[in-house]
């Protein structure tokens, strides 16, 4: 699978993604064609797979490519996490893999990480 | 920005714990030393989107996955649902059984008018069935309600149900609308105003 953070500017269009964004690891649509904003901007977005007990202190990575989503009913198969402080998490609704992204409560945006999806024709 | 949708429903997956509520058709491994991050924290619901007879129906689904038991589950979580999918499991008679509780709690708790559908989940494990059928069949004629046998691993008829409970949802807001509102030649009816700027789904659930 080609890793987007290489060539991730093929991927963007007219300032929105391109191509459909589907799971890395199972395909499911998670956004349509041209319906996600490009960002670019630092979050520590929480590692996939984490070590045992150490809940209260999850491992992070820097993440720094966005789309950004302002209507969560735009997605098109997403899931969305419990709430941590303001922050919901996205994961893909079929498989669960996860962090795909963030949702910030107070604000209602989503944000999905070029790094942890793959883009792709629908 | 343009709306991409025609509906919003909001749906509950309701049933005893264990019951594979839940389509999985891939999930992270985890072994003694790691788990994963979204199964600590867990899921709150999902997002998903189909075409129902040329509209785009977004569904936005919860799913008690075994975190609560029917007796704590009150009027707070059923509000502004649209739709409740009651599910148990084949191999499992006591899942079977405590439908009827379920159906209790949601009589007391929900919108006396939410759309709800019974689901015999795992029905690939033949040989260990428990409840027939014929059995699924006779609580939904009970309670008039429609029935669909489910595999989780043949995720179609999941999909069906969920298709066949959006579809009555649709025709009962419909009527409703039709009833309030008779409709001009060529009028599109909608569930929401496409006009306003989208807000919680709280205050789109117009049926509620």
């Amino acid at each position: 699978m080609p890793d987007c953070s290489v060539n991730y500017e093929s991927e963007i269009e007219d300032g929105q993604n391109k191509r459909a964004i589907k799971c890395k690891f199972c395909s499911s649509v998670i956004l349509t064609p041209s319906s996600a904003c490009f960002q670019n901007f630092e979050f520590d977005l929480p590692l996939i797979t984490q070590t045992k007990n150490n809940d209260a202190n999850p491992e992070t990575e820097h993440t720094s490519l966005f789309w950004v989503v302002k209507d969560m009913f735009t997605f098109y198969n997403v899931g969305f996490s419990n709430a941590v402080g303001n922050t919901k998490f996205l994961t893909c609704a079929d498989c669960e893999a996860g962090p795909i992204g963030y949702h910030d409560i107070p604000t209602k945006i989503s944000y999905v990480a070029l790094t942890r999806v793959s883009h792709g024709s629908t | 920005m343009a709306k991409t949708y025609d509906y919003l429903f909001k749906l509950l997956l309701i049933g005893d714990s264990g019951v594979g509520k839940t389509c999985v058709l891939f999930r992270f491994s985890e072994d003694a030393f790691n788990t994963t991050f979204i199964s600590t924290i867990g899921i709150d619901f999902k997002i998903r989107t189909i075409d129902l007879e040329g509209k785009k129906i977004k569904l936005q689904i919860w799913d008690t996955a075994g975190q609560e038991r029917f007796r704590t589950i009150t009027t707070a979580y059923y509000r502004g649902a649209m739709g409740i999918m009651l599910v148990y499991d084949i191999t499992n008679e006591k899942s079977f059984e405590n439908i009827k509780n379920w159906i209790r709690n949601i009589e007391e708790n929900a919108s006396a008018d939410v759309e709800k559908m019974l689901l015999g989940n795992k029905c690939e494990l033949e040989e260990k069935r428990q409840v027939s059928k014929e059995r699924g069949e006779y609580l939904a004629i009970e309670y008039g309600i429609k029935f669909i046998e489910t595999s989780a691993k043949a995720s179609i008829r999941v999909e069906e149900a969920f298709f066949t409970l959006a579809k009555d949802i649709k025709a009962k807001m419909e009527k409703k609308l039709e009833a309030s509102n008779p409709p001009k030649g060529g009028h599109q009816i909608r569930a929401t105003d496409p006009q306003k700027k989208p807000t919680s789904w709280l205050s789109r659930c117009t049926l509620l």
